[in-house]
């Protein structure tokens, strides 16, 4: 039997995809003074595609792609940090809620063993 | 895994913000140094930064070879370049660093410059430090799946 419900491997996909989001900003976040260094974005709907058509399969490196439409400095660098710190706050919190998630799908199965002695 | 490269990441910024915080220093430092081991006043220095943009082939063939090894996304300090402007000539007969007409070479450091660099660099620092507390926090998270409900 198995003990890994289509639930529980959805959210773990969501997981991977979120925390390779986070990557992504953190690498912004980085490269906040590097001269020609442009945005880059984890697109969800590919990313989460891709997580659940591999199944366990790990990818080597999120599939990123450069963000369009956000202004240059000067140095031709398009990093904006109000931008990048709201993500980083908006994905740690989608991450939170994929981890409560699992936990109360593992809590379920629990009770589901409790019951039956 | 991802959260710990992302770690690696924020960590490979707070080191590169952390060096051109202290070239900026040495900077400030020697603003009035006329005398320097290759001889002529002190030459003002500037960081250059650039992204680690290597292929997730070699990213893994890299973290075969050698661990810890800064993940593909991260920043380096790749040089220290050294400012071309001139030194600036001041009239100082008694200095012992004076030319034959009395004149001395200092820095063309302009401290108002430095110190925006300064801050420029302790502020970046702080952004990829939050970056650092939320990888650390959602690590955490994933370890609370373990704990008992």
């Amino acid at each position: 039997m198995a003990t890994t419900t289509p639930l529980m491997q959805l959210l773990q996909g969501y997981l991977k995809v979120t925390s390779d989001r986070q990557q992504t900003i953190a690498s912004n976040m980085a490269n906040v003074d590097t001269p020609g260094y442009h945005t880059k974005d984890v697109n969800f709907q590919t990313a989460m595609q891709q997580v659940v058509e591999e199944g366990n399969n790990a990818r080597l490196a999120p599939a990123s792609t450069e963000v369009q439409g956000l202004p240059e400095r000067p140095d031709g660098n398009n990093v904006n940090i109000d931008r990048e710190s709201l993500l980083l706050g908006e994905t740690q919190l989608q991450y939170q809620m994929a981890v409560q998630l699992i936990k109360s799908e593992f809590h379920r199965l629990l009770t589901a063993i409790k019951e039956g002695s | 895994m991802g959260l710990f490269d992302m770690m690696g990441i924020s960590a490979s910024a707070l080191s590169a913000e952390r060096q051109r915080a202290e070239v900026t220093s040495a900077n400030l430092a020697n603003a009035e140094t006329t005398h320097t081991d290759s001889g002529g006043p002190y030459v003002r220095k500037e960081v250059v930064f650039s992204a680690s943009n290597m292929s997730p082939f070699s990213t893994v063939l890299n973290r075969l070879g050698r661990f810890g090894h800064a993940p593909a996304g991260s920043v380096q300090l790749t040089q220290v370049v050294e400012d071309t402007t001139p030194p600036v000539m001041r009239y100082e007969p008694g200095n012992p660093d004076a030319d034959k007409n009395g004149m001395v070479a200092y820095p063309a450091i302009n401290p108002v410059t430095e110190m925006v660099d300064l801050m420029g660099a302790v502020r970046s620092y702080q952004l990829n430090a939050s970056a650092v507390t939320a990888a650390k926090q959602m690590i955490q998270q994933s370890i609370d799946i373990l704990k008992s409900s």
